[in-house]
């Protein structure tokens, strides 16, 4: 296939000389000593072993880990069981992941790039020069022409203090490729983004989300303990997924059609009066207005749609009512309706609506509001910037553009536009890599490559790094203190803490200081007077326990326990909302209704499918494909296919193992097929952990395909998100 | 004295691979050296569909194939129910390899035959095996199958009707039990 960007992408060379010199390492450092396995292997089977605790980075649950070291390398890593994300359990990537530690990829020092070459200079040099450059282009365009854009890192708060002391709106994350029709929709209803009490629930349905291939530890173990207790789990998506394998039903539901199966559900629930009645009358609005809607989507009218039989429906809303509340439709992640279609927003509302209509909000068994950990504040010690007086750019939070889209993501998939039309003129990309995770790759690099200056925070040189004017190399986890993070949080919150296992390796350093230190260098040094321990403590003041204590175990609980009940929710008439008056007003149906899928395949054309994605469970967006451990994995095991429905296969000729030619209208490439009967027939299924085209990769490499590579740039009308499987491709035997 | 053995709950398994990387850390082992293998079926038609992942490692049979054909004693079996390699006297002749049922011996790079070796020095100190322990659907069961109050040896007691061992017909009477779908 041509490699998005490979036309208009010179490979940029590193000079090698220039780059070890620069890099004050000798040629030989990487077979050597304890860089080396072999001879690391052999002396250190035995040897004092050193265990710390800290979180992992190998995606983003952060799970908190002990972190082994022997004899100067680091070893392995355990999960830590006092966290209630993992439970004292990791998966592959977890432990693949800390080899890149020693990735003879990464970068060495940071690097400018001058013509089509990198060079290797000082931090004191960069800084310098980057921000000297970033003054010149704010005062000519604006301070919102410079952005942040991040797949979010406990140290999130650190970049967005740091645009907004430069007044600039513009931080983003990758929500709008990932999750942001799933939490628009749970804020329009019941005021935030709830959590999943799966460990008591007796009736468990997941729907496009794959928690054991796109990997949530916990919400696993929790799935197998309440199997042991004798709840039902039924899974519902297009694949026989990975959870499907423990599940006791398979619903393979048609792509992007999960909305009919969910109005009919509630169809079945208001028709035959199954809800939970007291619920419905005390703790919401708009019921009347979702019966009048509803009488529309009969379980027959939904078969026609969704493909699974109308009994079905109606069996599976009469077993769900019968364990209610205790019964659950998992509150989603990307899968089905996070940002895949032109419905997700409506999929989400109705799916919401479902689990409300079982009376299960904030009851044990049912969805709930996990507890938070409030981080405290930096002033008034430390006082806060006043931040920007413009809106996003983007539009997102604005009527008339995408009122429905989350302000604190932005949409991310937009920040390529924004630059081809000289909005946004400088920026940096911090863990993340725009030019692999976001649809269509040739318009990204197009946008990307049109910024007067564009830097990247990475520890290897990633798509995005290659065609940065200058990169930081941002220490590993291993190697690096940083922020206090709550992602643990659930029936308890927690705190957790990354900090160093190893000293860094090369000249690198962690991406806080590296914020602080931009931030000191741009002119705003008032913002960032602080160590990190100093900011720390500060954080952690609220609950009372001590920056020593959290290093020392690594997770600790803090604040109240989660109490069971229904109060209030954070939505504008406190109540879960069936009917939404803002919604209305913004001119969006008030109650969920069927809106088709923006294109489907031609249903008389053999090679037609749709095209959808997922997660392998050893594979992290397109981060660990350069990954040795993971990518033997992946090889091993012939992972690296496209799925296919084998009687459609078959009508095309096609054989377990051929290669396929796959076309959509802004992309083609070459791939080999798996045929499986747990496929529906509509579809092909591409894992969505490889395609990496960067030369700098050396095992990532040129190694199947992306989804991206076939999506064209989308924006859903109301929430902004990448409609990630509105797509329909081609597939031929090659 | 202890005899170890395992159980394994192919119902469980959702292919993930955390036991194949978190054994090759503890172990020391290169990327594409490993110890435990997944076998990967399926059955039946769509929609009727379902998919099985067998972990398969070194059964520690205790009529052990590779130990009667090893021409210098460097495979052997050990009173605890271990079957070992000792690398010193391994020749690398691959007999074992052929002989071993189930697939599960590599070569290597060093030159020697190695495979899963129940986390021995780690069990020694009271551990249990990284496959065990990390686990998210807790597919593995490790302990002393002649400790009748071990948690494996009351399992195996009270599940001895699911508990099948892989590949019966080879006679090689393994110390791994699998609960079958
Ligand atoms: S799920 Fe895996 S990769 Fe992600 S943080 Fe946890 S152990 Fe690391
Ligand atoms: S860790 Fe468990 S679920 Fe994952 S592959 Fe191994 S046995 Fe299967
Ligand atoms: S018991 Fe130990 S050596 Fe054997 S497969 Fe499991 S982790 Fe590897």
């Amino acid at each position: 296939m041509e490699k998005p960007g490979k036309t208009k992408m010179k490979p940029i060379k590193i000079s090698r000389r220039t780059f070890l010199k620069g890099s004050g390492l000798a040629a030989g450092a990487l077979s050597m000593g304890v860089f080396d396995f072999t001879s690391w292997s052999r002396t250190s089977m035995e040897g004092p072993v050193t265990r710390i605790p800290t979180i992992c980075n190998g995606c983003g649950n952060r799970c908190a880990i002990f972190a082994y070291v022997k004899n100067k390398r680091i070893w392995r890593i355990e999960g830590n069981p006092e966290a209630n994300g993992n439970q004292g359990v990791i998966c592959p990537k977890g432990h693949g992941y800390v080899h890149d530690l020693y990735n003879p990829n990464r970068i060495r020092s940071p690097l400018k790039r001058v013509g089509t070459k990198f060079q290797a200079i000082s931090w004191e040099q960069a800084y310098k020069e980057i921000s000297q450059k970033i003054n010149l282009i704010l005062m000519d365009n604006g301070p919102e022409s410079i952005f942040w854009v991040n797949y979010p890192m406990p140290n999130h708060g650190y970049a967005l203090r740091l645009m907004h002391s430069l007044t600039s709106p513009h931080y983003f994350t990758h929500g709008s490729t990932c999750f942001t029709a799933r939490n628009a929709a749970w804020n329009f209803t019941v005021g935030k983004l709830p959590a999943n009490d799966l460990v008591n629930s007796k009736y468990i349905m997941i729907m496009g989300r794959n928690p054991a291939g796109g990997i949530d530890l916990g919400q696993v173990k929790d799935i197998v303990k309440a199997k042991e207790k004798g709840a039902k789990v039924i899974v519902v998506d297009p694949r026989h997924s990975e959870t499907a394998i423990l599940a006791d039903e398979w619903l393979p539901i048609k792509p992007g059609t999960d909305l009919a199966f969910l109005l009919a559900m509630i169809n079945v629930m208001v028709e035959e009066k199954l809800y939970e009645k007291e619920f419905i009358e005390n703790h919401t609005v708009g019921f009347p207005q979702l019966e009048d809607e509803i009488i529309n989507y009969p379980p027959v009218w939904a078969e026609k749609i969704c493909e699974i039989p109308a009994k079905t429906i109606v069996r599976i809303a009469r077993e769900m009512a019968m364990q209610k509340p205790r019964a659950l439709i998992h509150r989603g992640y990307h899968g089905a309706f996070g940002a895949q279609y032109l419905n997700s927003f409506q999929t989400a509302r109705a799916l919401a609506i479902a689990n409300s209509l079982l009376g299960n909000i904030n009851r044990e068994g049912g969805i709930y509001f996990s507890e938070s950990a409030n981080l405290g504040e930096l002033q008034p010690t430390h006082p806060a910037p006043a931040g920007p007086s413009s809106s996003k750019a983007d539009g997102t939070g604005i009527p008339g553009r995408y009122p429905l889209g989350s302000y604190g993501d932005g949409i991310t998939h937009a920040i390529p536009e924004l630059a081809l039309r000289g909005i946004l003129k400088c920026g940096f990309v911090y863990h993340h890599n725009p030019l692999r995770t976001n649809p269509n790759p040739k318009r990204v690099i197009a946008g990307y490559k049109k910024l007067d200056l564009m830097v990247v925070i990475d520890p290897v040189l990633s798509e995005t790094a290659s065609i940065a004017h200058y990169v930081l190399p941002a220490s590993f986890y291993l190697e690096a203190d940083d922020a206090v993070d709550t992602k643990h949080s659930g029936k308890q919150a927690q705190v957790t803490i990354q900090q160093k296992a190893i000293e860094p390796v090369f000249d690198t350093r962690s991406a806080f200081q590296i914020i602080t230190d931009l931030g000191k260098h741009l002119g705003v040094g008032r913002y960032f007077n602080f160590t990190l321990d100093e900011a720390n403590a500060l954080r952690l003041k609220p609950f009372g326990v001590s920056l020593e204590s959290l290093k020392a175990k690594g997770v600790l609980p803090v604040g109240p326990q989660w109490k069971e009940g229904f109060v209030k929710a954070d939505t504008p008439s406190g109540k879960v909302e069936i009917a939404s008056a803002v919604l209305n007003e913004l001119g969006y149906p008030a109650v969920p209704r069927w809106e088709a899928p923006l294109v489907s395949p031609d249903d008389k054309d053999p090679h037609s499918f749709r095209l959808i994605h997922g997660k392998q469970a050893y594979h992290t967006h397109a981060m660990t494909a350069n990954q040795p451990y993971l990518m033997a994995i992946s090889r091993r095991y012939d992972m690296i296919r496209l799925w296919i429905n084998r009687a459609r296969a078959e009508k095309l000729g096609l054989k377990d193992g051929d290669v396929v030619q796959m076309k959509s209208m802004i992309g083609e490439g070459k791939i080999r097929v798996k045929l499986t009967e747990g496929l529906h027939p509509s579809c092909v299924w591409l894992p969505s952990g490889y395609g990496n085209f960067s030369k700098y990769l050396t095992t990532a490499y040129d190694q199947g395909l992306s989804y991206n590579d076939f999506l064209p740039t989308l924006f859903d009308p109301a929430v902004g998100h990448a409609m990630a499987s509105e797509v329909i491709v081609q597939v031929k035997k090659a | 004295m202890a005899r170890y053995g395992m159980v394994i709950d192919e119902t469980k398994c959702v292919g993930c691979y955390a036991c194949r990387v978190a054994c090759q850390n503890l172990n020391h082992l290169r990327e594409n050296e490993a110890y435990n293998f997944l076998e990967e079926r399926e059955y039946g038609k769509f929609p009727n569909f379902h998919r099985v992942f067998l972990p398969v490692q070194c059964q520690h049979c205790d009529n052990p194939p590779c130990v009667s054909v090893c021409p210098t004693g460097a495979s052997y079996k050990r009173k605890d129910g271990i079957v070992l390699v000792n690398e010193k006297d391994c020749i690398g002749c691959k007999y074992c390899i052929a002989a071993c049922p189930y697939n599960v011996r590599i070569i290597k790079k060093e030159g020697y035959i190695e495979k899963c070796r129940f986390c021995l020095e780690f069990v020694e100190q009271g551990g249990q095996p990284a496959c065990v322990t990390t686990c998210m659907t807790g597919v593995r069961m490790f302990g002393d199958l002649d400790d009748p109050n071990s948690e494996i040896s009351r399992y195996v007691a009270q599940n001895v009707h699911l508990l099948k061992t892989y590949k019966e017909e080879f006679d090689t009477r393994p110390r791994i039990f699998y609960k079958k779908v």
